[in-house]
């Protein structure tokens, strides 16, 4: 089996094409997980052992955030939290208090003066040292693939997902003005990304449903948000990258608007609620698929549960491209290492075109 | 139903919230009587909404302003029952569990039980047990609805059912559980009485565990 990256092994499959093997595909691998396979500790500044990670764990890519929500989700860290802890809570006594500054307990733009005092500016400062060294980094055939473009989740976090509900009818100019600044912010840095020969696409992780079915009505997608991503998407396209979608949740009453918006890759096609085998049917030769092994699986399953949900999805999703193996949302922490292992195995060992199982 | 209900019905429906203090009004002034106008027109609104909610039909924005349009009617007539009319139907009490922030499941299960005429205790997110089974000793809900959208945090809903087991106060409680990762298995095994795959499923449980 070889296990040089290849980034083209990506762009095969994203093109509904047999590449020589079904590729690996995950926004996100806890550092635990990395540490573990590698046998050494890997932090968030350690970006060779990163790069070294993902090229041996089989991936063709390093993905790295570049965005508001740097490095990925909120933290004390995150970009977007210290904007609001070092500009916003300056004077505030209760800027270490994480009730105060964490966007998931608490939100800051209720009414247009709050709109109008959002410090953007210093929100748009973005951060792509990351990006920047990994250039050096990357082995030959391995590409970055930047994480941005998070722009529904930011919108409804900073305004609160109840007020931003309500807003969305109530006061819907507010609303799309906040849509407007968060993707004119993100948008800035997709401008930069795009001139950087060595990233080879743009994932949007963005989720836009439940469980149950979209988190706003399919025609407010359409009004507030799928116009960023279809230009996002167009932007990535003319100089040749390719783009991708990460989004949890049903989305069956969205798939015909995220086909025409042009992603490339939707992932991870939610297993706790989609079935990946009707996706495939219904929308295989226009969209690229990927992951679909349940969490839940990688968490409490045995291995022999693990590789049995891999061949299903070798040999019913795989064939004529257009499926790439992974999770079904990404690799925290508490999968268990042996299940991630064999996840990746049985695509090394199975996943090679054209699948025989 | 009289026009008078079925105008009020449908504001709420379609979340009208401009309009509805008038339609209320004029209900009041006209002598329909206060309970239909809560009951039929206002939470049979609200049943609508569950429903629609249910089918994809409305979104988490339709139904939360439909339920604001329903709150600013019910506020008009408050002050008018007697004190037995403005009894609650039941109290109800709702929380994510230890280690868990996600919450907004749970508001929108509380937003529509309050407007089904409960007394809708929310307890907030990143619970304790301990906190869990003192409020349910000391506030002694019909129902108690634990919330956890991530897969660790699962195990703390049977934390909670096994203390209160422990305290004696289990028989005094149905206990319903919800969020991404649960499933009526997980509901099973871990001895709770319902699990709701969504707010509409979890609002029609809660009223039938309060008898309502």
């Amino acid at each position: 089996m070889d296990m040089k990256p290849d980034f083209e092994r990506l762009r095969k499959a994203a093109n509904h094409e047999e590449p020589d093997r079904v590729p690996l595909c995950e926004a996100l691998i806890d550092y635990a997980i990395q540490s573990q396979f590698l046998g050494r500790t890997v932090t968030s500044d350690d970006l060779e052992s990163q790069v070294t990670f993902w090229a041996e764990a089989g991936y063709d890519y390093l993905p790295l955030t570049v965005g508001m929500m740097q490095p990925g989700k909120v933290t004390r860290d995150s970009a977007i939290s210290k904007v609001i802890r070092e500009v916003m809570l300056r004077d505030s006594p209760d800027a270490d208090r994480e009730e105060a500054w964490n966007l998931e307990l608490t939100s800051f733009i209720e009414t247009r003066e709050d709109f109008e005092k959002f410090p953007w500016d210093v929100a748009a400062e973005l951060d792509f040292s990351a990006i920047e060294k990994a250039a050096a980094l990357l082995p030959d055939g391995m590409k970055v693939i930047a994480l941005s473009g998070k722009i529904f989740t930011l919108t409804w976090m900073l305004m609160g997902f109840n007020h931003f509900s309500m807003s969305l009818i109530l006061d819907e100019s507010l609303v799309a003005d906040v849509f407007r600044k968060v993707a004119e912010i993100q948008f800035k840095g997709l401008e930069r990304i795009l001139k950087m020969p060595y990233v080879g696409a743009i994932w949007v992780v963005d989720d836009l449903a439940f469980g149950t079915g979209p988190m706003i009505s399919p025609q407010a997608f359409r009004d507030h948000v799928f116009p960023w991503y279809r230009e996002m998407a167009k932007r990535c396209h003319e100089k040749d990258l390719l783009f991708l979608m990460h989004s949890d949740g049903d989305l069956n009453p969205l798939m015909e608007d995220i086909i025409g918006m042009g992603v490339d890759i939707l992932q991870p096609i939610d297993p706790s609620c989609m079935d990946i085998v009707d996706v495939k049917k219904h929308y295989g030769e226009k969209l690229c698929i990927a992951g679909n092994v349940s969490n839940e699986l990688l968490r409490s399953g045995t291995v022999q549960e693990v590789e049995q949900r891999a061949k299903e999805l070798l040999s019913k999703v795989a064939p004529g491209g257009g499926y790439c193996m992974g999770s079904g949302n990404s690799v925290p922490d508490w999968a268990r290492y042996e299940n991630y292992m064999t996840m990746r195995r049985m695509t090394l060992e199975y996943g090679t075109y054209p699948i025989s199982l | 139903m009289n026009s008078n209900l079925e105008n009020i019905k449908h504001a709420v429906v379609a979340g009208q919230h401009a309009d509805i203090e008038q339609m209320v009004q004029k209900a009041i002034d006209e002598g329909d009587k206060l309970n239909e106008v809560i009951n039929e027109a206002l939470i049979g609104a609200m049943d609508i909404v569950g429903e629609k909610f249910a089918a994809n039909e409305i979104y988490v924005p339709e139904m939360l302003v439909s339920a604001m349009t329903m709150k600013k009617g019910l506020e008009l007539i408050k002050p008018l029952l007697t004190d037995e009319e403005a009894e609650y139907r039941g109290t109800i009490m709702m929380g994510t569990v230890k280690g868990d922030l996600h919450d907004i499941g749970k508001n929108l299960v509380l937003m529509m039980l309050e407007g089904a005429g409960f007394e809708a205790v929310d307890l907030g997110v990143d619970l304790s047990v301990e906190k869990v089974v003192e409020e349910v000793e000391k506030r002694k809900p019909q129902v108690l609805g634990l919330s956890a959208l991530l897969t660790t945090t699962m195990p703390e809903m049977r934390k909670v059912i096994e203390n209160l087991e422990e305290r004696g106060l289990r028989d005094t409680v149905k206990v319903m559980v919800g969020g991404a990762p649960v499933d009526a298995a997980f509901a099973e095994q871990i001895g709770a009485d319902g699990y709701g795959k969504d707010a509409a499923e979890a609002v029609q449980l809660a009223k039938r565990f309060a008898g309502a």
